[in-house]
Formats: C-alpha cells, sequence, structure tokens
C-alpha cells in the first residue's frame, strides 16, 4: 500500500503524469478518484474492506448510448493531459482490449501495475492475477483450475441444460451485468432490441436475453467477473466466460487483453481482412 | 483543473436504500456505479437504480418558478414568486383561519425537508393539515403494527430475511418492487427456507414458490385466520411466548375458531389442503418471516389486515429474533423517514401525538410559538374538503396526487376548486399543470440530506453537482418561504443542522448525527449518541410492553363485483417503473422496455369479453373509464384484472374506489368493480 502511495507521489511530483486514477477511501467506502495533489495521496487505497478489488472503476455510464470509460472522457477534456492509473490484472487487460477498439489511448495514459495477493486472486477466481507491467507486489500463480467450473462439467449436458435454465429464470433484467462490463459499449445494444428480446418481459426472454450478450462479448470478456459480481440474484456468470473463453482459446487461439496488437478475432472476416467496429 | 471523483449516495427509488456513486467529472455527472460494500445492494442495483442519475439531466426539469397568467405558465423570479406564496398564505389564515389550508409532503424528500415542511406547516402556517403519501401506501401499517407491536415499522433488517426458515409474502410483488430485497429471498430459498407466497396474481416469485396460494382479492384477515385456526387446531402455536410477552390470545383464538379450512376455502378461494399444509410450514418454521406490502395495506380493512399479520407472528413466537417478524415494504426511498419526522396530521417527529398536551408543549417551547392541538386532515379527507371549499390552498412538495390519488377525476375537481395552489417539484407534474405557481427544486444529485430505508435505516443523501438552472433545494425553500412569513426559527446552515435538531426533539433519533452514519448507516430506535442503532424490534418486549392480539372478523371490500360490474380491478407497480413515472418515464431504456400501460385480463375473461391480445379496451367503473391495450394472461386469475398505476394516458387511478379505511384512511386502491367493453381505438363515450 505505501509503495503504491508513494510511487504515485514520485509520478506526480515529477510531472510524469497529470494526475493518478484509483481508488479513495472516503466515508468508510472506496470509490475510484482523481488524484491530482500528493496530499489527497492519503486516502489513496488498493484494497476494499470486503476483500473484493474494485476493479474497472474506469468504466461510467451515462447511458448506454453514450458508454465512454473515464480515461476516453478524461482524454476529451483534456487532450494534452496524461493519466496514471492504478491497475489490477484484470485492469490492465481491460485497458488494452479497450485500447484495440478504439475507446481509449495507451499513450496517454500510464499504469501503476499491482499484483493481487494469493486470497484475492482466489476471490476472484483470476487467471492472471497481476498486470504484465508491475510495478508493486509480487505476481502469484494463476488458479490453475476453477471448482465452479469443474463442478458444472462433470454434470450430464441435461443437467447442464436444466442448471442453466433454472439460473436464468432468475434473472430480473437490471441489465447490470451489461452496465458493469468493461467491454460492453456499444451504443445500440443488441439486448435491447424488440428483434431479438422481447422487451418488458420478467424473467427476460430465455435464453435469447442473456445468449446476445455471451456470443457478443465472447472474444472480448478479460475474465473479471465484475457482471457476476453485479448480479442482485447470483446468476454464475463468470462460471459460463470462463468456459467461453476457453473455447475462443481452442478455436482461435486468441486470448482477450494480453496483447493490443493482437486481433480480435470475431473483429476479422473469413478472409482475415480486418473489419471496422 | 481537472475533477473527477464518486459521490456516494442513496438510490432516489424503493425504500430498499441502495446505495451507489455518481460519477461526477468537472462537475458534470457522467454516469454512476454501485457500491459494493453497502450493506443492501452489496455493488448491486435494479434497472430501476442503475438508471436513476438520468433524469437528473432532462430537458423536462424545471429551471425557474413559473407562475400561470391567462391559462398559461410564465417564468418568474424566486422572490416575486415567494413573495406572491406568502401574501396568499397570509391571506388565507386571516381570511378563513390557517385550516383553511392543506400541505402535502413528500416522501421523495430528505428528513430533514420532512421535518421542515411539517415544522412549517405547523409552527407558521398553525394547522395540523400537513399529510403526503404514506397514507395512499402504508398508513395502515403505521396504526396497525403500533396497535399490535407499539411501533408501526418493519421489525427486521432486509438482509436477515437470508437466514429465515420459511418466507410468507403476501401482496408484495417483492421481485419488481423490491428488487435488491427479493435478492435476500432468493438467497434464503436457495439455502433452506421455504417460501410461501399468497397472492391473487402470479408474480415473478411464485415460479419458485412451495405454495402459491391465491386468494380472492380483499380476504386477507380470512386466510390469515384460517392459517391461525390450523396452527391452533394442531397445537403448532409458541405457548410459551403467547403468554410471557402478548395479551388478548383467548379472545383471538375464539374469533379464528370458525375459519376452518373449508369456511376459509369457501369465502378465499383457496383450497383447503394447500391452507392447511402452508399453515404448517409457516409455523414449524424456526425463523419465519412475513414480507408485505401494499396488497396487504390498501384495503378498507387495511388496518385489520396488518393486525393480522402481527398476530400470525406473535402466535408462532415469530417477532423480536434475527430473520422472523412483520417486515412491511415500503415503497418510496424515503416513505419511512417521512412518517418518522411527522408529516402526518396527528403526530410530530418520532410518531408524538399533537393531541398529547405535554408533547405539544415541548414543540411550543422549542419552536416558540403556539401550536394547534386540533388533529389535521389526510390526503383524501384534503382534497375532499377542496372540492367542498373548505380547503382554499394547498402547498404541494413532490407529490402527484393527480395520478396517485384514487379517483382521479375527483382529484381534479377538488384541486381545480382551490383558490390557490402552488406545487414545488423537478417536474411539471399532472399536479403542478394546475397549479398557480411552481416552484423548481433540486433533486437527489443536487442537495445533501439524510432518507430513512424501509428497514429503518438512515443514510445519506449527498450532493454530487450544482442544483440544475435556478431550482433550488426544497430544504431551502421551505427555509426562504418561512422567514419570509416572519418566523426566525428557520436559521439552519445546512441540513446536519436541521438533523441536530431532528434528534433533539426525536427520542428514536435522538443518537443521529450526521458523522455518526457511516458504512451501515443507523437504524432506529438509536436513543443516544453511543448506541448502535438497532437492526431487529422488540428484543425482549414490544415496543409497548406486551404485544396485542386483535380478535378480527373478516370484511368484504367496500366494492364487490355484481351483474354491471362483473370483474375485480387490482391495481399495482411493474419492475420498469416508478409510482407516477415522472422519473422512470423520463428515462430511455425504460420507456423502451414498457412505453404505456395495459390490463391484464386472464384468457377465459378475455373470451367472454371477445378481446384479443394488444387490442384496445375501454375499463369502466362507478367513477370513471379508460382505454387501454389488453394483455391476455394467466398472470390474473379468472374475475380479476390488473393494471399498473403509472401511466397518466390510461391511468388506473381514473377507476380506484376512495373508500376509506375507518381508522388509517387509506384508499381501497386493491378492490375496485369494473367491466370491460371492447371499442374501436377512439375514446368516446358509452
Amino acid at each position: 500500500m505505501e509503495e503504491v502511495r508513494s510511487l504515485a507521489k514520485s509520478w506526480l511530483e515529477s510531472r510524469k503524469v497529470d494526475a493518478i486514477l484509483g481508488l479513495r477511501e472516503k466515508n468508510g467506502h472506496i470509490a475510484p478518484h482523481l488524484f491530482t495533489e500528493t496530499n489527497e495521496l492519503e486516502s489513496l487505497t488498493i484494497l476494499s474492506h470486503i476483500g473484493e478489488i474494485n476493479s474497472k472503476y474506469f468504466s461510467s455510464n451515462r447511458s448506454q448510448r453514450y458508454k465512454k470509460n473515464v480515461l476516453f472522457l478524461l482524454e476529451q477534456n483534456y487532450p494534452n493531459a496524461k493519466i496514471g492509473i492504478v491497475a489490477r490484472g484484470c485492469d490492465e487487460r481491460a485497458l488494452i482490449e479497450l485500447a484495440k477498439r478504439d475507446q481509449l489511448n495507451l499513450e496517454k495514459i500510464e499504469i501503476l501495475g499491482v499484483a493481487c495477493t494469493k486470497e484475492e486472486a482466489m476471490n476472484c477466481r483470476c487467471p492472471k492475477p497481476y498486470p504484465t507491467k508491475l510495478d508493486v507486489g509480487k505476481r502469484v500463480e494463476k488458479n490453475s483450475s476453477d471448482m465452479n467450473v469443474e463442478a458444472l462439467l462433470k454434470k450430464s449436458l441435461p443437467e447442464r441444460f436444466s442448471f442453466w435454465k433454472y439460473e436464468l429464470s432468475k434473472c430480473i433484467k437490471c441489465y447490470g451485468c451489461r452496465n458493469v462490463c468493461p467491454l460492453c459499449f456499444c451504443e445500440d445494444c443488441e439486448m435491447e432490441q424488440d428483434l431479438w428480446v422481447k422487451v418488458g418481459q420478467l424473467p427476460s426472454e430465455i435464453p435469447t436475453f442473456h445468449f446476445i450478450r455471451w456470443y457478443h462479448i465472447a472474444d472480448r470478456c478479460i475474465e473479471c467477473g465484475e457482471c457476476e459480481k453485479a448480479c442482485p440474484v447470483d446468476i454464475p456468470l463468470l462460471t459460463i466466460f470462463k468456459l467461453l473463453r476457453t473455447d475462443i482459446k481452442e478455436l482461435f487461439d486468441y486470448e482477450a487483453g494480453l496483447d493490443v496488437k493482437q486481433e480480435a478475432p470475431l473483429l476479422t472476416t473469413l478472409d482475415e481482412t480486418p473489419l471496422k467496429e | 483543473m481537472m475533477k473527477y471523483e464518486n459521490v456516494l449516495t442513496t438510490c432516489p427509488y424503493c425504500g430498499a436504500g441502495c446505495n451507489f456513486y455518481l460519477q461526477v467529472l468537472d462537475g458534470e455527472l457522467i454516469g454512476m456505479l454501485p457500491c459494493k460494500s453497502h450493506v443492501v445492494s452489496q455493488g448491486k442495483l435494479c434497472i430501476k437504480g442503475w438508471n436513476a442519475h438520468e433524469f437528473v439531466y432532462s430537458k423536462d426539469r424545471l429551471t425557474k418558478p413559473l407562475i400561470k397568467r391567462d391559462g398559461a405558465f410564465v417564468a418568474i423570479s424566486w422572490g416575486e414568486a415567494l413573495d406572491i406564496i406568502v401574501t396568499k398564505f397570509k391571506e388565507y389564515v386571516k381570511k378563513y383561519g390557517p385550516d383553511s389550508i392543506g400541505v402535502l409532503s413528500s416522501a421523495k424528500c430528505t428528513n430533514e425537508e420532512n421535518y421542515l415542511m411539517m415544522k412549517f406547516t405547523r409552527g407558521v402556517l398553525g394547522t395540523n393539515n400537513v399529510d403526503h403519501c404514506a397514507r395512499l401506501c402504508h398508513a395502515s401499517t403505521v396504526v396497525g403494527l403500533v396497535a399490535s407491536f407499539g411501533s408501526g415499522a418493519m421489525t427486521n433488517s432486509i438482509g436477515e430475511l437470508e437466514n429465515s426458515d420459511c418466507i410468507l409474502v403476501t401482496g408484495s410483488n417483492t421481485t419488481e418492487q423490491h428488487p435488491l430485497v427479493v435478492r435476500y429471498i432468493m438467497r434464503a430459498k436457495e439455502k433452506v427456507s421455504k417460501l410461501i407466497v399468497v397472492d391473487p396474481r402470479a408474480i415473478p416469485l411464485t415460479r419458485f414458490a412451495d405454495f402459491h396460494l391465491r386468494q380472492r382479492p380483499g380476504t386477507d384477515v380470512a386466510w390469515i385466520n384460517g392459517f391461525m385456526n390450523v396452527i391452533i387446531n394442531e397445537g403448532l402455536e409458541d405457548r410459551k411466548f403467547i403468554e410471557e410477552r402478548t395479551e388478548g390470545f383467548e379472545e383471538m383464538a375464539k374469533t379464528v375458531r370458525k375459519y376452518t379450512p373449508g369456511y376459509v376455502e369457501n369465502v378465499t378461494g383457496i383450497p383447503k389442503e394447500d391452507l392447511i399444509e402452508a399453515a404448517r410450514t409457516y409455523a414449524k418454521a424456526d425463523r419465519a418471516s412475513i414480507v408485505y406490502s401494499m396488497g396487504i395495506t390498501q384495503h378498507t380493512t387495511g388496518v385489520n389486515n396488518v393486525r393480522s399479520c402481527a398476530n400470525l407472528a406473535m402466535l408462532t413466537g415469530n417477532v423480536g429474533k434475527p430473520s422472523t417478524g412483520v417486515n412491511p415494504l415500503r415503497g418510496q426511498v424515503n416513505v419511512q423517514g417521512a412518517c418518522d419526522l411527522g408529516a402526518l396530521p396527528n403526530v410530530y417527529c418520532g410518531y408524538q401525538s399533537v393531541t398529547d398536551e405535554k408533547i405539544r408543549e415541548k414543540f411550543e417551547k422549542a419552536w416558540k410559538t403556539k401550536l394547534s392541538a386540533k388533529l389535521g386532515l389526510t390526503v383524501v379527507e384534503m382534497i375532499n374538503e377542496a372540492y367542498d371549499g373548505n380547503i382554499k390552498m394547498m402547498y404541494i412538495m413532490g407529490e402527484n396526487p393527480m395520478l396517485s390519488d384514487p379517483d382521479i377525476n375527483h382529484v381534479r375537481e377538488g384541486l381545480k376548486n382551490l383558490e390557490f395552489l402552488v406545487v414545488q417539484d423537478i417536474f411539471l407534474t399532472e399536479t403542478a399543470q394546475i397549479a398557480d405557481i411552481v416552484l423548481p427544486a433540486a433533486s437527489f444529485a443536487e442537495k445533501e440530506g439524510t432518507f430513512t430505508a424501509t428497514d429503518r435505516r438512515v443514510q445519506m443523501v449527498r450532493k454530487a453537482i450544482e442544483p440544475i438552472g435556478e431550482s433550488r433545494p426544497d430544504w431551502q425553500i421551505i427555509c426562504d418561504l418561512s422567514r419570509r412569513m416572519g418566523s426566525r426559527e428557520f436559521e439552519y446552515s445546512s441540513p446536519a443542522d436541521v438533523m441536530d435538531e431532528i434528534a433533539s426533539l426525536t427520542p428514536i433519533y435522538r443518537g443521529i448525527v450526521y458523522e455518526r452514519i457511516k458504512e451501515t448507516g443507523l437504524q432506529w430506535p438509536c436513543p443516544s449518541r453511543d448506541h448502535p442503532g438497532t437492526p431487529f424490534l422488540h428484543k425482549g418486549s414490544f415496543s409497548k410492553g406486551k404485544g396485542n392480539f386483535a380478535a378480527l372478523e373478516f370484511k368484504e371490500s367496500a366494492e364487490l363485483p355484481d351483474e354491471v360490474y362483473p370483474l375485480i380491478l387490482t391495481t399495482g407497480r411493474i419492475m420498469f417503473h416508478f409510482h407516477t413515472g415522472t422519473m422512470t418515464r423520463r428515462t430511455e431504456i425504460l420507456n423502451r422496455e414498457v412505453p404505456t400501460g395495459y390490463v391484464e385480463i386472464n384468457p377465459i375473461d378475455a373470451e367472454k369479453i371477445d378481446v384479443a391480445e394488444g387490442e384496445p379496451v375501454l375499463v369502466q367503473s362507478r367513477r370513471g373509464e379508460i382505454n387501454i391495450k389488453a394483455l391476455i394472461t394467466e398472470r390474473v386469475p379468472e374475475g380479476v384484472i390488473f393494471i399498473p398505476f403509472h401511466f397518466a394516458e390510461c391511468a388506473a387511478n381514473v377507476l380506484t374506489n376512495p373508500a376509506l379505511d375507518p381508522v388509517a384512511k387509506i384508499p381501497e386502491l386493491k378492490v375496485a368493480a369494473v367491466r370491460i367493453r371492447t371499442r374501436p381505438l377512439s375514446p368516446n363515450k358509452d
């Protein structure tokens, strides 16, 4: 913690960055904050009270029609500013994937990479609990397997089918999984289209409502698990995305969030020509 | 200088009291983030909460005071507007006395604002004519639970539901009206809990219920007496609890003797086998919770329904322990607080009676003024008195009776009959449209204060951005008006000052100061600065000492279906909209989900009426008629139709019955006799 603060301080003092986006503790709760003064840094924190990382905190959702991340908005308001960002492994993956899709400019940001502890990595069922650019903390190795995924795969196909049917029937259509997702930024979200999903219906149409999102971000998902954490009825969304990511890896030898230069498979046509988003 | 921060605040919609962060970049609201460490919302929200920031920047926001001249609104300055209002107040007080003025406070406003509004009404105007929409939703809860337990609030906390062994949900479509409360019901269900739903409609929760008992609307006392009949017959009552902690058991037991499962089946339509099994399940649970809402309260027998729920809980010893209790879910974010702070015609803050001389003296001393001992008028009574010409002027803050109250045609006539109407709101609501002066108020994102959630949890509302246009926070408007009326008792530097005064006068809030409202808020009763707050009530003994059983006979609703009006209309709310739609209908995604109203009709009735899905129909009651499209569904049983009340263009409350519960004065919004006519699109009369 102190290491992060002192690094942040030196970055601000040396004008390496104009501001640092990180988490701040206030009123007993932890939320994103843009630190512009070194004397604010004592409230900078990397931990949340309940042992959960408040990741992907650079998302914003004024409305789905204008869902731009905070770094994009900062660049719009301050084109010359350089922003430091305290990033865990998942944050870094999200930043890379967003940059790949023209949602932010990596040249305008400086990552202050922080590794997660073993306990944090377990809590998040994280596949890679450290950023590639590591400034603070020690790498702990990823979880080699996931209990929930294994338990699911042990079931027969009909059992898995009824498992998902039940889980999805709990959905209260809050769109929280989409809203919180750092990679869900389409202006015309297909989940809202009457063409695919009957609007105004509870439970949401099964399984179309969910399938649309799952397929749509299959090659974007960076496995942060924020969708599952945002679900009011505990639908195990991280489990399905772990499986989807495995499929994408096997089918296309692709992993979202690793390398900004790696072309996303669903952005390319069959003859490998990149499509514009 | 670039500035980006996140301001933690309380969601302005339902009484669950979820918290979230408003994201502010350079003074502009750019979005919101859920709060993972909040005790109820835990980083999750419903669709309304996720979009609660959108209406703040709506182009329809009121930005200037308006006055109606020659039938059209024109903008005037704050000074002019307030001076005209003050002149009118003084004129009517002088000419007709203070009781010629009626005030509606607001469950959408903060505790501090409700306190100031009732202090203004009582201390400056000199009348007890102050009420708010709690009258329409949980007036029967406040009265009924006080009579049974001594305190009119939810006994336990939302999160405790997760550890219940049995949850009985009745008259609450929890999934749609309190989505973050249903989280805990679903978690309980996925552990061990049994779930009993008693509701005429199939609601989202019934898909997960062990029992779905579909009573005929308005027969709640009968089925609850039936439950108690079964429990007593089978010796499943908690003898020790009854003897040590309650009074009136024998008389109650005598009354329920005739409510045998067979008798109850005849009255309610609930098959007797189901009733017996469900009653056993509830009684045998170690920790059983009752969750209810307006399906219980909005009846002419609302108080009896509430007291029946209390009876059932006491009979089985399910009060005063964690994960049990009688849990009314309050609909508006601060309807609990508006009641707590005395925006009611019979009590000051903290439910202290205006007719109690000692209490009145306390407030007279604190406010340095003489106070009226005469009980004030309730919401529906004010409208009636306006209609009759006895109320001359009304001051309405953040309420929309033109859509929320029963028998809207009558409401319109009443309000139009006023000599002067002032409405203070964030939008030009249906009610504001008929006002003489409209004052623009700041929204939740633009002011500071506290809200009290349904589980008595006092939480912070924090200012994220400056008020839009010339709009001002309600508390400042009330203080300004009071000063112009000549009062010196409204000098506050901030809402925190107001809370200090509230604490000094309100025993249940005595220990509440802003600095103490931190991670989890503070749950009242909080009688001192070092008191940690109270997660569940009635531990060891009831607030009133012993709990009171009530011996209650079933009574029919005021208006029953007959040959002319053969169907029962029941009204309610849906997931995607909130109350009169003032905020949700200005939110894009919610409108996209459900753009307008509909009437749910059972397929058997639809065939009799000869109407198909999506066709327009005319729904008529003795009070009015509306055009609305049909939705054919088995969600409603045969003989019952359902209409959500959010939509002005097909307002359910044109049809509803203003008959009142004799004690709580709550109208019977859940049962009215109606008929359906199929017709072409044009809304011409019969």
